[in-house]
């Protein structure tokens, strides 16, 4: 089989997929699977066979864990997946990421969740175990939920070292583990604190989404909630880049495996939509020290849309692709790194998540 | 006695496919743990991690919300229903 693109999209009402050749030029869509759930996380991982895991909730009937093994046809719920103790005092009521872990551990998935906490598979998807050390952290009475939840929506692997993670929470900011979990500590110098009412002056940083530069573990990328923010020290200390963004406020961020930057800047946290209607994705080419608007294609007409935190994703192809759905169920596809993007066929609900996956079989 | 439960489509993957079945027991405690030992994924999605039923799931004995009997140790009759019920959630 030649290489098949797959862009997975989790929407408030299912999931659909797209699917493509390596050209990336013409998309087939399907779905909804499951369309009463909704989905805030999605990972085609190829690691062991193709299961497409899927983080799926619902107001009335809670948050749920799903496996697929035929690309989305059927699925299995996860009996044994994430679930806080009676005894915790915590609720799990969205799972917002599921990541692979390390190279050397095929069998590790991690997920963070609402509210806030990380949890730990080590069985390929099985059965989870929390990481009961970051919801033990002293600053843990003080966490206050943002707009969009107590959610642990990002979490990154340093890539030489599998003991090494860091985990975004919304409103709360960045720990960072050098031990597997086993302790955490706060990564927020640099980064202003946002209103919380609470008493611990080193959290209350709302961060929306973080990047690991893919060639240097000890460079990290942020879009705040009123900042974009690098850090050259593994996240021990941010420093604002922001030259040439139209506003500083936004939801995504994602690197390509060339170290270009990208984000969507939104007009401000009172009206999340872009600025003056003109949808646009700005890049930095240089780790952040510039951005600038990128690419034609993208609407030309008044568009008021949001782009969420999960929303936007890359590929591994050379150029790297890029994607991104709207809160009014767009999705664009740009096979070149932004310079050219294309709306993909359908208009779908409102678009919580998109992940890529290359099918190389 | 055999009491006939009904569940949502939704859920019907928690009960082997089935959105109308029955379940085995003497009174309506016995035949409710009967049916959350049966179905466990059906547990996980009707209560919270306390043990509390999630606030917008309803359980009806007959016509009667659960949560509005006293006790739920009556005996189940021949024709006796259990209706797994999504409240009202509009706007």
């Amino acid at each position: 089989m030649a290489t098949q693109v797959l862009v997975l999209v989790g929407t408030q009402k299912g999931a659909f997929c797209y699917r493509s050749d390596a050209s990336r030029r013409d998309w087939c869509l399907t779905g909804p699977y499951l369309p009463g759930w909704e989905f805030y996380s999605l990972l085609g991982d190829s690691r062991n066979g193709h299961r497409l895991f899927a983080g799926t909730s619902h107001f009335v009937y809670g948050p749920s864990l799903r496996v697929s093994e035929d690309f989305g046809q059927t699925w299995t719920e996860i009996e044994d997946s994430p679930r806080y103790s009676a005894e915790s005092g915590f609720a799990l009521k969205r799972i917002w990421q599921i990541v692979p872990g390390h190279p050397s551990q095929p069998e590790r998935l991690y997920a963070g969740v609402e509210e806030a906490g990380l949890f730990v598979s080590t069985d390929g998807g099985r059965s989870w175990q929390e990481s009961d050390a970051l919801t033990r952290h002293p600053t843990r009475p003080g966490w206050f939920p943002g707009n969009g939840g107590l959610c642990l929506h990002t979490i990154l692997i340093d890539p030489g070292d599998p003991q090494r993670l860091w985990v975004g929470i919304s409103a709360v900011g960045v720990f960072r583990t050098e031990d597997g979990g086993q302790t955490w500590r706060t990564c927020n110098k640099g980064l202003p604190p946002v209103p919380t009412g609470q008493p611990y002056p080193e959290i209350g940083r709302c961060v929306h989404k973080m990047a690991l530069d893919p060639c240097d573990a000890n460079t990290l990328y942020m879009q705040f909630h009123g900042g974009v923010f690098k850090s050259t020290d593994g996240a021990d200390s941010w420093t604002a880049i922001e030259t040439g963004l139209p506003g500083n406020f936004g939801f995504p961020m994602v690197v390509t495996a060339s170290g270009h930057l990208y984000v969507i800047p939104l007009i401000s946290d009172e009206q999340r939509f872009v600025k003056d209607g003109k949808l646009r994705v700005y890049e930095s080419l240089n780790g952040g020290q510039s951005w600038q608007a990128v690419g034609t294609g993208l609407p030309e007409q008044a568009h008021f849309v949001g782009v969420l935190r999960d929303s936007m994703a890359v590929d591994s192809l050379e150029p790297a692709g890029l994607y991104f759905g709207t809160t009014m169920g767009e999705v664009y596809a740009s096979a070149d790194e932004g310079l050219h993007w294309q709306r993909l066929p359908g208009q779908l609900p409102r678009i919580t998540t998109v992940k890529t996956w290359i099918l190389e079989d | 006695m055999l009491l006939e439960v009904t569940v949502p489509t939704l859920l019907e993957n928690c009960t082997q496919g089935q959105t109308a079945f029955t379940i085995q027991g003497a009174t309506l405690q016995e035949a409710l743990d009967h049916l959350l030992e049966t179905y466990p994924l059906l547990r996980r999605r009707l209560y919270e991690e306390t043990g509390r039923l999630r606030p917008h799931v309803l359980l009806f004995f007959n016509d009667a919300s659960i949560a509005r009997l006293e006790c739920l140790d009556l005996p189940i009759q021949p024709g006796d229903r259990l209706q797994i019920v999504q409240a009202v959630s509009g706007g």
